[in-house]
Order: structure tokens, then sequence, then C-alpha cells
């Protein structure tokens, strides 16, 4: 085994029946603080993806690899440990009566373990609450929460555990465009000062290309995987999305985008 | 009051009716949480066909009740979800074929082998030693069960994908909790019968569900409505001469509406006080 394997590899990955493949031969890698946002249209794949990487899908041929060893029946438990995964949010899951300190406590493999075990992670779950900025509302009930401050509980839920990956499916639909950017800005910090690599679903290419390291189109294969500063090919726009799309200029006085920079 | 305590039926049902009221008032918090009414009223009414089978083959009633009910509640959690069959439409089915099939399995039984307005609404003050015994058979695993899955089960409940996500054994926690609610319905039957088991399994964790913060108050709340429900029904129906059963889930009927309306006034002030 190498010295430092990459923290994701993905070998030769599909998904579907051989005539209609959902992905068709997905070669990816990720190293150690490596950001990748994934871009496409609707039904192009995206959420497969990280449901085939974090093991809630099986890919028809090829091979996960993480920290360097292929995720298998035998080694998913000890390997997704080290994983976290955000799913879309689902509306239905806010009904339940739960403290917003206890929905971060679900992200430890401690809050697991039978009732028995004493429990000692009040600071993990403050650290976290802390990063999200949703500290003081650690003892608030879940359900009384907005849209956009559940997703960041449900954030620090990802992020208590401080894992070697992250896998997040469209984080900042619930989130105003502030919160958007703070949210790139955090997850940017992180990746530069923990070392964990974050894959990420967004449909908005603009809101992210400041943040991340790079960015995969996708739409049943990669179509291109544009280091940060690269420019996209406008050919790889239309095979993604059909030519009867429009390609418009994204600049620092777009209407709508945030910078860093212009925070208060 | 002295009278109930003077009655020997009365006082040789109270134990078992409270180690009922326990066990279902704590499993009543996962039904809810998982959405599993259904599937209790399915199971519930399943174990008429396993009853059946046990008067048929002269087996101890009890145990062949729970063994069938665990199996029911296996394969709806088994076959739903894989066969792309909802599993509402399963428990449907199966709730209809089961009810049928034990009431053709019983209808060749003398009525001296098997009470039948007894399995549907239940019989509380006819417990034998046998029947005490195996009710503290089925609430061992039930409680050992609860310690310790309580926790996956109910984080399950909040975000499975999640859950699996972080390489835990979703599915086998999912079995054990239908096998478990299985077994407790089993346990439901000897208080409230078939036809009112649901009342056990629901009412306590829905009357608790608006003042809940989490799943220890929830689980403590439900379990102090469902006592108070169960003790206070027993004693209406001796003072009465009601069916015990019957009594009891009315009761924990008034309970769930007395909190409802509780919190429903509560919110109002609050929210008049706000203007």
């Amino acid at each position: 085994m190498a010295a430092n394997p990459p923290a994701l590899r993905l070998n030769h990955v599909s998904f579907g029946p051989a005539d209609a493949r959902i992905l068709d031969t997905i070669d990816l890698q990720l190293d150690a603080g490596h950001f990748l946002g994934i871009v496409g249209p609707n039904g192009a794949g995206k959420s497969t993806l990280l449901h085939i990487i974090c093991g809630l899908l099986q890919a028809s041929d090829g091979h996960v690899d993480l920290f360097g060893e292929c995720l298998s029946r035998s080694s998913r438990r000890r390997l997704l440990s080290q994983v976290r995964f955000l799913p879309q949010r689902q509306e239905s899951m806010s009904s339940m009566p739960v403290k917003v300190r206890n929905v971060v406590g679900m992200g430890l493999d401690d809050y697991h373990k039978a009732l028995w075990f004493a429990r000692r992670n009040n600071e993990q779950i403050a650290h976290a609450l802390a990063l999200t900025g949703m500290q003081k509302h650690a003892e608030k009930d879940f359900r009384a929460l907005s849209g956009g401050q559940q997703q960041r509980v449900r954030l620090a839920r990802a992020l208590v555990s401080s894992p070697k990956i992250l896998l997040l499916d469209e984080p900042a639909a619930a989130l105003d465009a502030r919160a958007q950017a703070s949210l790139y800005e955090l997850l940017r910090k992180l990746c530069d000062d923990t070392g964990m690599s974050v894959v990420m679903v967004e449909h908005d290419i603009a809101a992210i290309s400041d943040f991340v390291n790079s960015v995969a189109c996708l739409n049943r294969k990669i179509h291109h995987h544009a280091m940060r500063g690269e420019t996209i090919p406008d050919h790889v726009w239309r095979d993604m999305y059909g030519e009867h799309m429009h390609i418009v200029a994204h600049d620092a006085h777009c209407i709508g985008c945030v910078h860093p920079e212009d925070k208060p | 009051m002295s009278g109930f305590f003077e009655s020997q039926v009365m006082l040789e049902a109270l134990g078992p009716a409270t180690l009922i009221a326990v066990v279902a008032s704590s499993m009543s918090v996962m039904v809810l949480a998982h959405r599993l009414a259904f599937l209790a009223v399915g199971v519930s009414h399943a174990t008429l066909a396993g009853l059946g089978i046990a008067v048929v083959l002269a087996l101890p009633l009890l145990p062949t009740a729970a063994v069938s009910a665990v199996v029911v509640a296996l394969l709806l959690g088994v076959i739903s979800p894989q066969r792309g069959m909802n599993e509402d439409a399963a428990t449907g089915v199966l709730f209809a074929g089961a009810m049928a099939l034990g009431i053709v399995l019983l209808s060749g039984a003398s009525k001296h082998e098997v009470d039948l307005f007894g399995l549907l609404f239940g019989n509380i003050l006819m417990v034998s030693e046998q029947d005490r015994f195996w009710l503290i058979c089925g609430s061992v695993p039930v409680l050992l069960a609860l310690l310790v899955a309580a926790r996956p089960w109910w984080a399950m409940a909040f975000d499975a994908a999640s859950m699996r996500a972080m390489g835990l054994p979703v599915q086998a926690y999912r079995l054990m909790l239908y096998a478990i609610v299985g077994l407790t319905v089993v346990m439901c039957v000897k208080l409230a019968g078939i036809v009112l088991t649901a009342g056990m399994l629901v009412l306590p964790a829905a009357s608790a569900w608006l003042w809940g913060r989490g799943l220890l108050s929830m689980w403590l709340l439900s379990l102090a409505l469902s006592l108070a429900g169960t003790w206070l029904g027993l004693y209406v129906s001796y003072l009465h001469d009601l069916p015990s059963g019957a009594t009891v889930v009315l009761l924990l009927c008034a309970v769930f509406l007395v909190s409802r309306s509780a919190h429903w006034l509560l919110h109002h002030r609050k929210a008049g006080q706000s203007h």
C-alpha cells in the first residue's frame, strides 16, 4: 500500500443496466484536503454517485476505494465510520421531538451504543454547533427551527465526528445567499485546516467556484474535470445540458452572487 | 377503592397489566417514530392465524402466537421493500388473509378450547400461571432490545440514510425492530385483544408526542401516561363492571384527548399573549 493513499478513488464505476447506464465508467481521485464540486443537470446521476461512495448503493461495475482500501461488505463499517453524508433535505423528519444537541450527537459513533454506556461528548457537540453558528439553539426543539437552521444543525451532525471525507447533496438548497457563502467558506477552511476532503453536489457552479479545488461536470459520464481557475469549455456545457442553453458571463457584479470580500 | 384492592381477580390482573403497559408504552415511542401503527394493527390481526394453528395442533397459545407474530413482522420487513410492494399494501393483504385463516382454523374448535371474545377484545382478568410466565418471557427480550437499540432506532427514524452511510447495520436494526414490535403485539393481545392492541401501541406515545423533547422524555412520559391509563382503566372497569381491555383503551384515548387539548390551549394562550 502506498504511504499516502488518496482519501477517495473511484475505479471505472458504473451504475444501472448495461444498455441504460445512469453512471458510466467514472474514474475520480480525491486527495486529503481536496474540495470537489459536482455539477450537472437533473437526472445526471450526481446523487447516485454520492450514494455509491458512501455504500448506500452498490456499483454495477468498478469499485470504490476509501483511504486506499476497497469498500466491501467486510470493510464497510470500519471505512464508513470516517465518512459522513448529508443527504438532500427531507421534510418528513422534522416532525420528531428531538433537541438540537441530540440531533448533532447522532453523528457520533458513541450515540449508537447501548444505553448503559456513558457518553461524554458534550464538547464535541458544542464545537460542531459553534462551527455552524447554531450554539445558541442547542437546547431547542429541532421542530421549532426554520428550514435553513435545520440544515445548519444537520451539517453540524455531519461534522461532529471530524470525518475524513464529507459528502454533501445540495446542502445550500434551504439557505439564503449569505448563509450559502459562509457554508462554502467553512468547508474550505475545514479542508485546509484539518485535511478533510469534501465532495459536494451543487447546481450553481458560479456560487461554488471561489471555494472548491476542482469541479467535475457530470452527466452520466464525467465530461470535464476542471481545476480552480480553469475555464470550462462551452462544448462541455452543451454536451451536458443540450444545445438550447445560453452561456452568460459571470463576474463579481453578478446580481445575487455574494463574494467573500463583500461579507460584512 | 378498598373493594378494588380486596378483589383477588383484580390484584392478580394488576401485575400482568402493569408489565404489558410498561412494554407497550416503551415500544409505542418507536412505533410512532417509525410510523409502524398500521404494521402493529396488521400483525395483531395476523396473530389470529397463529392462535388458530396453536388450537388445531394443540400447542401453547401465547408462544405459538408470539412466534407467528414475529415471523409475520419479519416477513413484512424483508419482502415489502424489495419486491416493489408498498408496506401498507403488504400489511393490508396479510391482515385480511391471516384473519380469515384464523377464523377458518378456529371455527372447528369448541367454545371450551378457545375464548374468541377474549382473543378479540382481551381478557386480562383470566391470567393463568402459564400466561404470567410467558408474559415475563416476552418482556425480557423487548426491554433488553430497547436498552441495546433504542438510540439507533431513534436515530434511524430521524434519518436512516445518514445512519447507513455511517456504516451502521440499519437493515439489521430495522428487522430487529419489526420482530420486537411483533412480540409486543402478542403481549398486548392478552390485555386489549386483537382488535384493540393498536391502542396500547400507539396512544401512549401519541399522547406524549407534543410534550416530549427527546427519546428519554418521550419514553418516560409515555410510560407514565400508559400506567395512569391502565391502572385507572382497570379501576373503572371494576367499579362499573365493564370489559377491562376496552376500558383501558378508552382511558388511554381520554388521556390522548386531554394531552392534545392541553397542548393546544397552552399554545393558544401563548400565541394570544405574544400578540
